[in-house]
This record gives structure tokens, C-alpha cells and sequence, in this order.
């Protein structure tokens, strides 16, 4: 098979344009997301997109500290995600024992 | 950069407190420049601490060649051995070994070293011309030091001056761009020569005998023994007991050891260093936690690790000084082994909170010396009236006990106008000075109280009369009535929580004396915790320092706070106030934090829960899982049913390892256990004897699992072991060695997580031959249907419901296991099968050229080898088997025992001793046990357990286990599990290594396929042509002379001779070496009486341990594992090469030593540059047990020998 280096350039493309246009669409619903670095992960509302970055309202992260607030992750460092779109199961309740 | 310096051995006065204690035939390395000074001041201080008598600790940079002139002003040869650097081996090992020409000075005369600092770390160095065990030994008396490698570029200044430093303990390192920080050297050492102010040996008041031995730290120890005079004699607070104000700078001033300064959040790393002879210790740093492997992010975090002789570690606290919570105040450290700790062990780190110029002073008047502010960070304040700084807020009194601290006693006072101005602006009950949690996190509360009540160990009546323990107040009426069974206390909180603890003392006032203890007024009590974050000035459970005490008075309660702020894992508690005195009769528990949103259940009923030793994790998001703790105990003060006193120290109040073993309050010694046909084969069958009284860890087929391994009390190193399961050891890293093992010493906390792949009973077991003797063992039960006595995890399929009955005690032998009607669990379909027939069978072995032998080996042997190791033609070494991953491999064993071959006919064993000897006698059955393999566990493990079937065999009989080699994770240990008093020490053990997939092995002499041995070649298509050299490190066994005189070692290894008050524990005695050999230096001194010489191999010719051939660069694993079988733990070195802690991990830190060598372990030590290191010198290296206290002169030693010219009997590999 012959090396095209533009169509490869055309993959990373393509595969980041899907995931931004997969998330914009699901502005307003909740996701679950895993990044490899901290603090990995996000539960929360996508509140919009700004360029290729995902923002949300983190409503749960891994540290309680880092919760309440908006988050912008880059689509890179998204390892997992789901998003609870309408009909689908919803993501665990995840409460502090109290 | 070449850097340079003149290094003198002197002997030397070392005073190793202001109490006068001396010791007057100390050596020590200490630069030319110092030299003349340093023994002026010794002359005109014979009775007090001269400075700049410390272990010698010089610096450079990483890419440095570092030349010293050595001069050696000692009466005997002597050398510096430079461990972790690299050196011709013929001109700058410091030794004289094999064949090289000496580098050793002798006397009077000099030596230039040339070594290259190529990592950066710690690089201890040592004597090693001198290696008696005795007082005449040069390392015992203090001749070592360390050479550290900064980053490359670094510079270092004092800390008082700010000024330039060529040597000291203490320096503050500066790099470019990179930040500075506080440099701690650390030197734990033990067994030194003490005398007294009279030039006796101490005296302990309280019992009026003879101290414990020095263990102290830097030449310095602070025992209590002396402060308690000044309690008796009335200097101070008569009203004291003693171990309760042991660390109290108020009442007594500061220690002679080490105090660590620095500000509240600099960066600091502590080089840790264990310089001493014999004991594995454990450095607790309180406050801090660090990583396992300080390069290596996803390396385990620790606040306890233990350190066996002549190994080192770098301690960088995480957050830098104070820990993320900015804690100031005194932070002890210390070596957790209680009687170490008592015998004065100890030290602080001192975080100030304003700035040091000179012209503050402690509270006793005492100058505060000056301390440079790191210039990359700001500075602390200046003191004011007001705010005066750490310690001088704090209202105590000089001469009595540190003060309460405000807020935290129920009931108790609040806080003065000084005390306001230094706590933080939300002060409240334990977190006065440093906000604990931060933010506003979830408050989980506990009422914890500590109780006495009399504790029953096992079936037969073995009892603490005196136990004493925590537990949650909802229970106390339940545990009290005898409704609840004790436990120790576990509590499970999720991450994220800020934790508050009521705390009571319900103890009575006086913990009586008997047969143990001398009568002490243990009045108060604390719970100390590791691990969490808190205020150390008021949340200590301690008494430290200038800190306050906060301790909590009998029927007092008391409030603590700390903030678990992540996932951590088991964290320890404990009292700090009397724990020498009292930990060991229970006093000591754990507090798991569980990954944030978990769902604690009790196991049994499903009901929600927050404590218990064994409970059910449910989680949202990960999976469920089972989580079992388990508390190692040794010192366990039991008598049996009719009040006699179990194992008593020689006199009530000696340390000298009274009591017992057990585990969670409970044992099941194997002397109870031999069954009606009194067959060892069968001690740990419930058929035959029932369940045992110990843990029983339960579970279902295919559960997850996390064990949290602890140490409750009180003194020694434990092997803990797993048959049939296995686990990473470093838990977050996913290029983590897989492990079946894990030693721990006192207060460690290990996560062993796994899940149980297939129904059966699972062998776990603190397994060194003295602890497993004593009942330190139990199972992991995995049920295959439902049971009505364990809830499901809620995320697996239910269990099929029960259609075969529960199996029930029989008293007879189960039937034996067909390990061909399974295959294990993660063998696939039609895998490659390897097998062997291996037999058992007895045959005298020889140690070594001077006739020492045991008389009674037991071996396993290839059935093709049997013939000539009979006939002498084949000298019996460690059975190693091989297999490849992917590979089944079917092991055919046969036992060819015989009853008449066994030393003691009368089933006494006598000889090396353990604890509690009864009638045990021999099994002529046997079996083979592999770690880390997979495998079927109710057939293949080598193991009768539980209700599994037989998988031993008797006299003629066979058995064919199946292994399947799940990875090329390389050495795993065999040894027999038929009986574990009279079979493993004779020789019962061996190796496997897995290999990777494709490797032939084949003979390094003939290059002829290899079925087993301990030196073969690896061939890989891809990986090239490797040399792999099998060492099994063993000890425990029984030696005769040439005369047929039973050899008593340790001492009657010792050089010159032995002391006749040498104190040795029943797990020191007993002969040791590599792979059935021995190269006891006493037979060699005894020929030639030179010290200086006694590695030689121009004088003795070659050891009888293996000499090992390479030539320069051929890429070599050492596979290295301890199958057998004594508590104590050896630590092997090699000298000249280098290694990844953790072969699978590019992250991980270079080592030139293994620590922790205690049955079960298993290493792989890929040679950083191949033979010869990383320059490829050639020569002869020496491979040694780092213990000089017993080991190497014990014959613990060998060579591996790099050959400058082709040899004909030794073929180059194929590169």
C-alpha cells in the first residue's frame, strides 16, 4: 500500500471534526469523560464548544475541590466518554456518603 | 569535572548523646582537611557530641569522575566500597575479591579510587577489608559514609552560613533552573559499641538490666533509658512515667540525634541510608508521604518503609516541608520497631514558620540556630512579639510535660492571645495551626474508644488476659458482652472526607505486671495516624518536640481531625504515648480510604456499614470488589489455658522478642494441627483438622479483591504470601512487576489487588518458617455457588444456586487432586506443552571444600539426574525449571522420602530452633509449590489447604501438576508444602523462570540445550543471546563439620570469635549461602588468619559458592529469589553493577542492592550495561549479602567473574 500523507492528515481531521460536531450537538446534556491527566474525570453538563475544546459545567470531578465550575478539556485528552443523550441509560449518581 | 578529595579512616571517640554515652573504639571516614581538627575537639569533649564526628557524606554531580585519595590510618586493611558507582573493579573496588589485585589501603599506607558518578541518587560506601560481625569489625564501629550525586550542575551551601561545604549530613542543594532544596542524610546504625559515662554497658533503670544495643542514627541515639533517670533522680516531672515524655523536648530539651530544619513548605529530600549490620528497620516520617521510587510517578505512596542493612532510598516529601496542609512544628522520625524506637532511634524534622536569624531561642533558653531561607523561595517572616513563631506561641513550661492543646479536649481550654495569632483564622478542634481540609469537604465523624479486655488467640486457649483495643463506641456494649468477636479496628472512608474523631480513653490506669512487663502507669493514650493530612501540633496522637501532647486522659475524650485527600489506601493507627509498652496487646488499627462514591456493605448481611475487617466495596463506576485486612502481630504477650506464660523474655520489661505470633488476634500453630495419623502433610487441610481460627477471606469465583496488608506490632519483618494469586506491587503503574509476595515491617500499608480467577481454598500465609509454625496463616475461600453467609457483588452474575453440599470435616485425608480434569484458568486452547519429571529424594550435600555438609538433604532433581547426583557424579544444586509464556507446563513429581534418611526420629526438631517447639515429625510425603504461576489452585498448587484436595504424594506415588506460564515475568520460587518444619531448610526448594516466548536455553559450555541449572544461555530470535544466572538465597540450615559436629551458626561463624553475650534470635540461627553452598570465612580464617584477605581468591582459591563466567558487556539477568525460609531478612549486593528496581519499568531507580530477601521473594536483575556495568571492566566482582551481622562471614558470597580473554570452556555468546 502506498504512504499518501494527505490522506492520514485527512484522518486526524476527519476524526477530530467528528468528535467536535458529536459533542456540539449535545450541548445541554450531560457526559461522562476520562482524561489521562488530572483530574481525570468530568461528569457534568456541556455547556458549549469553543473551537476544539469541550467546555462543561463539572458538576463531579475526582476531587471535590475542583467541582462547580467550568471546565474546558481539549478533545485530544478525551480517552472515554459518553454522553446521555435522550433515551439512553443515564450516567451512575455519583454522592458523597453522608 | 573531575572532583577531588583526601579521605582518612581514623579511629575515634564517637560520643553518641550528651548523657556521655560513648563509644570508645568507633572508626570513621572523615576528610584530611577535618582530620587534625575534628580529633582535637574529641580530646577536649571526651564526654560530649563533637559535630563534626557524623558519617562522612561528601557530594558531586551526576557526569562526574570523583578521584579520592584514601589513606588508612586503621590497624588493618582496609578500603572504601562505593556502592551504585562505576569503577574498574581491578583498582577501585575497595576490596580485595577473587583474583583482582587488593584495593584495600593497608595500614598506614594510600590509595586513589577513580569512580564515575553516572546516576544520580545515593551511593553509600563502606569498609569491606574488615567484615567481622564482632566489635572488632570496622562497619559495626562506624566506618561508612555516602557519596551523593546531585543533578548535574548543582551546587550545595551549609544551611546555618549560606557558605560553600565540602562535606556534612546537612546542605542545601541549588541548581540553575531547577528548585533548591533541604539535603538530609540519614544514617540508621545499629549494634555499635556503647559504654556509659563508667565505660559500662548501659543500664535500663526500670528493669536494672543491660540496655538494648545501640540502634541510633548519624552516631547518635537517645534512648529512653537515660531520660528516665532524670525522671527517677527528680530533674525533671517525677510524676512522669517515662516512655509517655520520651520525645518531649520540654521536659528534657532537644536529643543528641539528628534535628532536620528547614521552613514550612520547602522542598526537601532525605538521603536514606541503613549503614547498620543486622536489622531490617522502618523509617516513619510523620506528616509526609512520599513515592516508593522517587523518579517513577506511578510508584506507590508510602510514610513507612522498611530498609534492610546497606541499602538507601530517597525520601522526597510530597508538597515539600509540612505536607500539602503547610503543618509547622516537630515531626518525629524514627524507626518503627518499637524497641528500636525505645533504644533511641529516633530524630525530628523541625519546620519553622519565621525566620532564623541567630537571635531567637527555644523556650529552655537554648540559642535557635541560624537557618538560610532557600533563595529561590520567600522568606518566612521575621518574629514579633506577637507572632514569635514556632515554638514560641506554644504555653508550656520547661522541666514538665508539653502542654494540652487548646480546642481539642472535650471540655478542655481554649486558646491564649498567643495562640490565636499563630492558628489559622477556622480553628477548631484538631486543626488549630494548619487548616487540615481543605475547603469544605464531606465530614465523616467516629466515636472511637480504647478498652481493655482479656483476648483469645485460638481454640486451645491462648489468651491476652491484658488485651487492650480500639472500637467504635455503637459496639463497645457487644464487644464487652462477648455478642461481637474483637477485631481490630477498621474503618472505611471514601477519598475526599474530612474525617473527625471522638476519641475516649476507657483504659485502666495500670497495665500490671507479669512474666512480660514490669507494672507501668500507662495514663494516657493517642491515636496517631499515618498517611491523612492534619494539624501535627494538636492531631499528632503524640508527643514530640516543642509540640504540644496530644494525648487524651483516662476518661477523658479528645478531638482529632484529618482530611483523606485522595485515594490512599489502609492507613495505620496506633497510640504514640505508651506504644512500646502496650501496642502489642492490641492497641493499633487501620482506616481505609476507598475511591470516592463508594458503598461500604457488610459482606454478610448486605447491610450498609463503615467498619469491619472484612467488608463489600460497591461502586458506580468501578467494580465492586471485596475488601479484607489483615494485621501481622509479633511480641503477642499470650499464656495458655492454664495462665502459663507463653515464650517470656528472660526477665518481665526485656525486649528481647518475647511472646508470639498472630494475626488479626488470632493464630492456628501448626502443632496443633498433625491430625490423627500425625502427618505434617495435613496441617492446613480442614478436612482433617477444620477450619482454622484465622482469617477466612471470603468471596466468590471470579470476585475482585483488595487485601490491605498491615503490621499491628511490634518488632520484625514478615513474608507475606498468597498461593495461586498474584498482584502488582507497585498497584497504579501498569508496567508493574507481578508479584505473590510482600514483605512489611511494622506500620507499613500494602493494597494487594487481585481477583479470585476460580473457585477453591487459597493459601495466605505470613510464611517464614518460625511465623507459619505459630499459626500466621489462613485462606482466601472462593465459593462456586451461592452461600447464604456472602452477599453477590452487585455488578457480576449471581452465583448459581447451591445444589452441592458445604464440605465437612472428615478427620481423614482428602482425596487426591486430578490436575488433569482442568486446565488453569488462563491457559488457553491447545497451548505448548512442556514438561518434566522431577523426584524428590534425600542426599548429603556438600557446602564447601572444608568438609561442611548437611548430612540429611532433601532435594528435587530431574528423574535424569537422579542417578549421578546419587553417585556423586552431579553435585546437587536448586532444582530450576524453565518455561516460556504461553507454555503449559506439566510437572511430574515423585517422592522417593525415606523414613530412616530424617535426622530426629522422635519428631523434635531441635536444631535451628523456632519458638514453641513441639512434636512434628517428619512427612514422608511431598510436594511442589511455584509462585506467580497460573494455575487450577485445588490441584496445582502444591498444596493440601483447606477443603481442597490432597496435592502431595507419598513414598512411590506421582502427581502431575499443570502451570501455565501466563507472562515472562522470570523468577518465581518453588518449595515443598508437605511440611514445612523438616522438609524446605534440608534443600526442599528451587526455581522457576518464565521466560519470554521463543527463548531455548542452552549450557553456557557446550551451547547444548539445557533442561535445568542454575547458569545457562538464553537464545532469543529477537532479543539476542543473554546470560542468566539462578541465585537462591537461603538460610536455616542445619551444617555439620567435617567431623560430624553440628555447626551452630551464626556464631560459630564469627571472626575472631563470638561474644559469648552475643543475643541471637531463634530466627538468626542456622547456616546460609547461595544454592546449597556456603563459604563460611571462618574456615578460611582459620587457615590464613588475615582479614584483609579473606575474599581472595589468590589465597583460598575460588569459593565454593557459584562462580559465575561473562565476558565484558554480555547482557546478563540475575534471577534471584528466597524460597527458604528464616525471618530475618539479608540484602543482596553486587559490587560494580547496576539495575532497574523494577525491571518492566523504564521510570523506575537504579539500585546496586536488593533489600527485603525473605522467603518468597523473587527478583530480576537486568545488569545495566551487561558484565562488567556500564564501562565493562573486567575482573571479578563480588556478589555478597549486605549483612555483616550474620551473613557474610556465614558464607554468604560469591563471584561473578568477567573474563578479559576468551576461555576455551566458556563460548561467546552470540550478539
Amino acid at each position: 500500500m502506498t504512504h499518501n500523507r494527505l490522506r492520514s492528515i485527512d484522518q486526524n481531521v476527519m476524526h477530530d471534526m467528528a468528535l467536535v460536531e458529536h459533542f456540539r450537538a449535545a450541548i445541554g446534556m450531560r457526559t461522562f469523560i476520562l482524561t489521562p491527566s488530572y483530574p481525570f474525570m468530568f461528569v457534568g453538563e456541556i455547556v458549549s464548544m469553543v473551537g476544539d475544546q469541550v467546555e462543561i459545567f463539572a458538576e463531579t470531578t475526582h476531587f471535590a475541590q475542583l467541582e462547580k465550575r467550568n471546565w474546558l478539556i481539549h478533545v485530544h485528552n478525551i480517552e472515554v466518554f459518553y454522553i446521555e443523550f435522550p433515551g439512553d441509560p443515564r450516567i451512575p449518581e455519583l454522592n458523597d456518603m453522608l | 569535572m573531575i572532583r577531588r578529595y583526601h579521605v582518612v579512616a581514623i579511629p575515634i571517640r564517637i560520643v553518641v548523646n550528651n548523657f556521655g554515652d560513648h563509644n570508645p573504639n568507633g572508626q570513621m571516614y572523615v576528610l584530611k582537611e577535618n582530620e587534625s581538627k575534628v580529633k582535637e575537639l574529641v580530646r577536649k569533649n571526651p564526654f560530649t557530641p563533637v559535630e563534626l564526628v557524623q558519617p562522612l557524606t561528601i557530594r558531586a554531580n551526576e557526569g562526574d569522575t570523583v578521584e579520592i585519595l584514601f589513606e588508612n590510618q586503621l590497624p588493618f586493611a582496609a578500603g572504601m566500597h562505593f556502592q551504585d558507582l562505576d569503577y574498574d573493579v581491578l583498582t577501585s573496588d575497595g576490596a580485595n575479591v577473587g583474583f583482582n589485585p587488593s584495593s584495600l589501603a593497608e595500614s598506614g599506607n594510600k590509595l586513589l579510587y577513580k569512580l564515575d558518578a553516572t546516576f544520580e541518587g545515593i551511593c553509600f560506601f563502606t569498609d569491606v577489608g574488615n567484615v567481622s560481625s564482632t566489635e572488632e569489625g570496622s562497619s559495626i564501629q562506624g566506618l561508612f559514609g555516602t557519596l551523593l550525586v546531585e543533578k548535574r550542575g548543582s551546587w550545595w551551601t551549609d544551611p546555618v552560613t549560606g557558605g560553600p561545604i565540602n562535606s556534612g549530613v546537612f546542605a542545601d542543594i541549588h541548581h540553575p533552573f531547577l528548585p533548591s532544596f533541604r539535603e538530609y542524610a540519614w544514617f540508621f546504625n545499629d549494634e555499635m559499641e556503647v559504654d556509659d559515662l563508667t565505660g559500662n554497658p548501659p543500664l535500663n533503670p526500670m528493669t536494672n538490666q543491660e540496655g538494648e544495643s545501640f540502634h541510633g542514627v548519624n552516631y547518635r541515639y537517645e534512648p529512653l533509658h537515660n531520660r528516665l533517670k532524670l525522671i527517677e533522680e527528680g530533674v525533671v516531672s517525677p510524676e512522669l512515667e517515662g516512655e509517655e515524655v520520651h520525645h518531649d523536648s520540654w521536659v528534657f530539651g532537644d536529643p543528641a540525634t539528628p534535628i532536620l530544619c528547614g521552613y514550612r513548605d520547602d522542598p526537601a529530600v532525605v538521603r536514606l541510608i541503613h549503614a547498620g549490620s543486622k536489622e531490617t528497620h522502618v523509617f516513619h516520617y510523620h506528616v509526609h508521604q512520599w513515592l516508593r521510587d522517587p523518579g517513577n510517578i506511578n510508584s506507590e505512596i508510602v510514610d513507612a518503609q522498611a530498609i534492610s542493612p546497606q541499602s538507601h532510598y530517597s525520601v522526597q516529601p510530597l508538597y515539600g516541608l509540612g505536607s500539602l496542609q503547610g503543618a509547622i512544628g516537630d515531626v518525629v522520625i524514627h524507626c518503627h520497631l518499637y524497641p528500636h524506637f525505645e533504644a533511641g532511634m529516633w530524630g525530628m524534622n523541625r519546620i519553622f514558620d519565621t525566620l532564623q536569624d541567630g537571635s531567637q531561642c527555644y523556650p529552655n533558653g537554648t540559642p535557635i540556630a541560624p537557618l538560610q531561607p532557600l533563595p529561590d523561595r520567600p522568606c518566612p517572616p521575621q518574629p514579633t512579639k506577637e507572632k514569635p513563631g514556632f515554638p514560641n506561641f506554644i504555653p508550656g513550661k520547661v522541666g514538665c510535660k508539653a502542654p494540652r492543646p487548646p480546642l481539642g479536649i472535650v471540655g478542655g481550654r481554649g486558646m491564649t492571645e498567643l495562640e490565636k495569632n499563630a492558628a489559622v483564622p477556622n480553628a477548631r478542634p484538631g486543626a488549630v495551626f494548619a487548616d487540615s481540609c481543605l475547603g469544605n469537604p464531606v465530614v465523616l465523624e467516629f466515636n472511637v474508644s480504647v478498652i481493655d479486655l482479656p483476648l483469645v488467640y485460638n481454640k486451645q486457649g491462648w489468651n491476652d488476659p491484658k488485651g487492650r483495643i480500639y472500637v467504635k463506641d455503637e459496639e463497645l456494649e457487644d464487644v464487652l458482652s462477648g455478642k461481637k468477636e474483637p477485631e481490630p479496628l477498621v474503618l472505611h472512608a471514601p477519598a475526599g472526607s474530612c474525617v473527625r474523631i471522638n476519641f475516649t480513653n476507657r483504659l485502666s490506669h495500670i497495665l500490671d505486671g507479669d512474666a512480660f512487663q514490669l507494672v507501668t502507669r500507662t495514663y494516657e493514650v493517642g491515636f496517631h495516624i499515618h498517611f491523612v493530612k492534619f494539624d501535627v501540633l494538636v492531631s499528632d496522637g503524640a508527643n514530640v518536640g516543642w509540640n504540644y501532647d496530644s494525648a487524651i486522659l483516662p476518661g477523658e475524650t479528645g478531638r482529632y481531625e484529618w482530611y483523606a485527600d485522595t485515594e490512599l489506601k489502609a492507613f495505620f493507627f496506633h497510640d504514640h504515648l505508651f506504644p512500646t509498652t502496650h501496642q502489642q496487646h492490641g492497641i493499633f488499627g487501620s482506616c481505609v480510604i476507598q475511591p470516592r462514591f463508594s458503598k461500604f456493605l457488610d459482606s454478610r448481611t448486605g447491610e450498609e456499614t463503615d467498619h469491619g475487617t472484612q467488608i463489600t466495596v460497591a461502586h458506580p463506576i468501578i467494580p465492586d470488589y471485596r475488601d479484607f485486612a489483615l494485621f501481622v502481630q509479633d511480641f503477642a504477650l499470650l499464656f495458655d489455658r492454664d495462665g502459663c506464660p507463653i515464650q517470656p523474655p528472660p526477665f518481665p520489661g526485656s525486649l528481647e522478642d518475647p511472646g508470639i505470633f498472630a494475626v488479626n488476634y488470632k493464630n492456628e500453630p501448626l502443632q496443633f494441627r498433625l491430625g490423627k495419623d500425625c502427618d505434617p502433610a495435613y496441617s492446613f487441610s480442614s478436612y482433617v483438622n477444620g477450619d482454622p481460627v484465622t482469617p477466612i477471606l471470603r468471596a466468590y469465583e471470579g470476585d475482585p479483591i483488595r487485601i490491605r496488608l498491615l503490621q499491628g506490632a511490634h518488632e520484625e519483618s514478615h513474608s507475606f504470601n498468597v498461593h495461586g494469586l498474584r498482584w502488582k506491587s507497585e498497584r497504579p503503574s501498569n508496567d508493574s512487576q507481578i508479584r505473590s509476595q510482600q514483605h512489611i515491617g511494622i506500620s507499613e500499608s500494602f493494597t494487594l489487588e487481585t481477583e479470585i480467577p476460580r473457585a477453591g481454598d487459597y493459601l495466605w500465609a505470613f510464611e517464614t518458617e518460625e511465623d507459619v509454625w505459630n499459626g500466621t496463616w489462613g485462606l482466601i475461600r472462593a465459593y462456586d455457588q451461592e452461600v447464604n453467609h456472602l452477599i453477590p457483588l452487585s455488578d457480576r452474575p449471581l452465583p448459581d444456586s447451591r445444589t452441592k453440599p458445604l464440605p465437612e470435616v472428615t478427620g481423614k485425608p482428602p482425596a487426591p487432586a486430578d490436575p488433569q480434569s482442568s486446565l488453569p484458568p488462563e491457559a488457553a486452547h491447545n497451548p505448548p506443552v512442556r514438561k518434566y519429571r522431577v523426584v524428590a529424594f534425600q542426599t548429603p550435600i556438600i557446602y564447601n571444600s572444608f568438609g561442611d555438609h548437611d548430612p540429611y538433604g532433601i532435594v528435587f532433581a530431574l528423574e535424569e539426574d537422579v542417578k549421578d547426583i546419587r553417585r556423586g557424579k552431579k553435585k546437587p544444586e536448586p532444582l530450576v525449571l524453565r518455561g516460556n509464556a504461553g507454555d503449559l507446563v506439566e510437572v511430574t513429581l515423585t517422592s522417593r522420602l525415606k523414613p530412616d534418611l530424617f535426622p530426629f526420629p522422635n519428631g523434635i526438631y531441635p536444631y535451628p530452633p523456632v519458638k514453641e517447639q513441639a512434636f512434628y515429625p517428619p512427612s514422608l510425603r511431598i510436594s511442589l509449590h511455584v509462585n506467580m504461576l497460573n494455575y487450577d489452585v485445588t490441584t496445582s498448587s502444591g498444596d493440601t489447604v483447606g477443603f481442597n484436595p490432597d496435592q502431595t504424594v507419598g513414598p512411590g506415588e506421582t502427581i502431575t501438576y499443570r502451570w501455565h506460564v501466563q507472562d515472562s515475568m522470570g523468577t518465581c520460587a518453588m518449595w515443598d508444602m508437605a511440611d514445612l518444619r523438616n522438609h524446605r531448610s534440608f534443600g526442599a526448594f528451587g526455581a522457576f523462570i518464565a521466560e519470554p516466548r521463543f527463548t531455548t536455553y542452552h549450557d553456557p559450555h557446550t551451547l547444548e540445550p539445557a533442561q535445568t541449572g542454575t547458569n545457562v544461555i538464553l537464545k532469543h530470535p529477537l532479543n539476542g543471546d543473554y546470560r542468566e544466572f539462578v541465585l537462591v538465597m537461603h538460610d536455616g540450615v542445619r551444617l555439620e563439620n567435617k567431623h560430624g559436629k553440628v555447626i551452630i551458626d551464626p556464631l560459630d561463624g564469627v571472626i575472631p570469635k563470638a561474644d559469648p553475650d552475643d543475643e541471637v534470635d531463634t530466627y538468626d540461627f542456622g547456616s546460609r549461602g547461595f544454592n546449597y553452598r556456603s563459604e563460611r570465612l571462618i574456615n578460611r580464617f582459620r587457615k590464613h588468619p588475615v582479614l584483609g584477605d579473606l575474599f581472595s581468591s589468590e589465597v583460598h582459591d575460588d569459593p565454593a559458592t557459584p562462580v559465575f563466567e561473562a565476558y565484558p558487556g554480555d547482557p546478563v539477568v540475575i534471577r534471584l529469589t528466597t524460597p527458604s525460609e528464616r525471618r530475618r531478612s539479608h540484602t543482596f549486593h553486587l559490587h560494580g553493577h547496576n539495575w532497574k528496581f523494577d525491571p518492566r519499568d523504564i521510570d523506575s531507580r537504579i539500585d546496586s542492592y536488593t533489600g527485603h530477601m525473605v522467603t518468597g521473594v523473587t527478583e530480576d536483575l537486568l545488569l545495566i550495561g551487561g558484565a562488567g556495568g556500564t564501562y565493562n571492566y573486567p575482573g571479578d566482582y563480588m556478589y555478597r549479602a549486605g549483612n555483616i551481622r550474620w551473613d557474610i562471614e556465614q558464607g554468604m558470597w560469591g563471584i561473578i567473574r568477567v573474563h578479559d580473554k576468551t576461555q576455551p570452556h566458556l563460548p561467546l555468546l552470540d550478539k
